[in-house]
């Protein structure tokens, strides 16, 4: 799951590394350029939110971020829980919003009435 | 939020699931990926991605969400802080051979050659502003600034961009107010976004842009570079166009090279037809750059009706990926016929498409669930369009002005319909697409 620092800057793969050279210093034959990259803001580090030692009998919500299909696949997944962890109790809910909406609502409600959440999907 | 959570994401979107999380401070975000694409599986075929295994781990994928959420954390799991990415060193050496290479290898160009950014080019081109070359000119995401963080950018790393590009000085400004938009010209989107920048004012002709014969072809180095310069920037001022990463455009699209930049052609207006950016709250002596986005084009002559009445069935029959907005892009001689019949203003022939404008039947119950029951019950206007039959043209405009999804309550319904005026006048051709008006920006600003 790690990701390399240099795609984060939208600098995926150099194809030789860059070198930092002073005009002065740049040998017969080559040319200074200049770096035509924006300033990517900072990012601010999030601890992920403490895990539950277990599923059996927490609520678990079901949230699709209302791409086609995604109800139907989280219908299905509340099915295999109901068949292979019938103690987990699921609930479906849409996320207002869309793809990238927030909804505060619904992670209050989340918040105060479940144990996790999977949501589906990303496309 | 606190709760733990468990995101899937089907692995045509791998890197970008992963980026996206890394850009949002969780870089070790527990995804479960599925096959793609899930959107056509039956239920059954959905249930068996369950009980598979995770493309991209080799896991089984239940056990995996499970785990995602009940797995205790590590320690990167849990770290706090800030970063800032490098974007590399200010500046690089070597041989403009080796230099054009370096470029394109590193997604920097439209991987065409490039005017390379020397010290000296750049302050040449700096020239063409009053502007400090530190000043910030503003902020611009690869997509959906919730997904893409912004970047910002000064003048200065404009101009490095309008260099590259192959612009003259006096080319600047209108680069410079492409730029303030904060509008990527390679929106991130899997259906492969392409813009349009349309300049107005009297910076048409003080940088001779060509609005006659073939004004959106490739014959005028201020259309084509102000064009090109909009992606180039795109790409480096706003980490945009990184395949995988920050752009999901199945096909793509040809009109990313330089974005159909164009002048209107305002002297051919019709009487009473005003320029594009004067129907947007400026004046005819200003000079702006207005941004369009959309997908496709489709260039039409048919001598068998009025141009009016050609354009209402165009419109009528018409689909592609929006289906609730369009624009035109008049050749002069048919902007003319449409005044001759009648049509004193852009606005007038606007309001008589949205109301002689109608809707297939396969394309009106689309999405109408809610009708449709409706129309079962004998509700009217439904039962009657629903007994028109699949094959009727509902008398439906799709093109009435509606509330986009997160647009302020109290503002202005936007248009459906924009058009310009642009061309030659060689022959009555017109083009037709999905664009839609976003943004207008004053070029003068940036003088």
């Amino acid at each position: 799951m790690g990701i390399s620092p240099a795609v984060l800057a939208g600098v995926p793969t150099f194809a030789e590394p860059a070198k930092r050279t002073t005009r002065a210093s740049a040998s017969v034959g080559k040319i200074e350029v200049l770096n035509p990259k924006g300033f990517p803001p900072a990012i601010k580090l999030f601890p992920m939110a403490p895990r539950v030692a277990s599923l059996d009998g927490k609520t678990v919500y079901l949230v699709s971020d209302g791409f086609a299909g995604a109800h139907r696949f989280l219908e299905q997944m509340a099915i295999w829980f109901h068949k292979n962890m019938p103690s987990v109790k699921t609930v479906y809910r849409l996320k207002a919003g869309g793809l990238t909406g927030d909804d505060p609502k619904l992670w209050a409600e989340i918040k105060a009435n479940g144990a996790a959440m999977i949501m589906a999907y990303g496309h | 939020m606190g709760i733990p959570t468990a995101p899937i994401v089907t692995i045509a979107f791998e890197q970008l699931a992963k980026t996206n999380a890394a850009q949002h401070g969780v870089p070790h975000l527990r995804v479960c990926f599925t096959p793609h694409p899930m959107t056509n599986k039956t239920d059954a075929e959905m249930y068996q991605v369950l009980e598979g295994k995770d493309p991209v781990t080799g896991k089984p994928f239940m056990p995996e969400v499970i785990d995602a959420l009940t797995k205790p954390l590590t320690a990167a799991e849990k770290q706090t802080g800030e970063t800032r990415p490098s974007t590399g060193p200010e500046t690089y050496s070597d041989t403009p051979d080796n230099l054009q290479r370096f470029y394109a290898d590193n997604n920097m160009t439209d991987f065409q050659p490039i005017i390379l950014p020397t010290e000296e080019k750049v302050e040449w081109m700096l020239k063409g502003t009053s502007h400090k070359p530190d000043e910030i000119v503003g902020k611009m995401s690869a997509g959906v600034p919730s997904a893409f963080p912004p970047w910002s950018f000064n003048v200065r790393q404009v101009a490095i961009n309008a260099v590259m590009a192959g612009a003259q000085p006096e080319f600047f400004p209108a680069i410079l107010a492409l730029a303030s938009t904060g509008q990527t010209a390679i929106f991130s989107s899997t259906s492969s976004f392409a813009h349009m920048a349309v300049i107005n004012g009297p910076f048409r002709d003080k940088v001779k842009m060509n609005y006659g014969i073939g004004a959106l072809g490739p014959f005028n180095d201020a259309n084509a570079t102000i064009g090109r310069a909009w992606t180039i920037l795109s790409k480096n001022l706003a980490n945009a166009g990184l395949p995988g990463f920050t752009y999901m455009g199945t096909t793509g699209t040809n009109f990313n090279y330089n974005n159909m930049c164009c002048a209107e052609t305002e002297d051919a207006l019709p009487a009473g037809w005003q320029p594009l950016h004067v129907r947007h709250g400026f004046k005819p002596t200003d000079s702006t750059v207005s941004v369009f986005t959309g997908w496709s084009l489709t260039n039409v002559c048919y001598f068998g009706l009025p141009y009016h009445e050609m354009i209402t069935h165009w419109l009528t029959h018409y689909f592609s990926t929006s289906n609730f907005s369009a624009m035109l892009v008049l050749d002069p001689t048919v902007a003319a016929d449409i005044k001759a019949h009648g049509f004193d203003s852009q606005d007038a022939f606007r309001d008589y498409l949205v109301k002689n404008t109608k809707t297939p039947a396969w394309l009106y119950w689309q999405r109408r669930d809610k009708e449709m029951a409706l129309a079962k019950q004998g509700v009217e206007p439904y039962a009657s369009y629903l007994k028109m039959g699949p094959d009727a043209d509902i008398p439906v405009s799709r093109f009435v002005p509606r509330r986009f999804p997160g647009m302020p309550e109290n503002a202005p319904l936007p248009n459906t319909i924009e058009m310009i005026v642009m061309g030659g006048s060689t022959n009555t051709y017109w083009l037709g697409g999905d664009f839609r008006y976003t943004v207008t920006a004053s070029i003068d600003k940036w003088v």
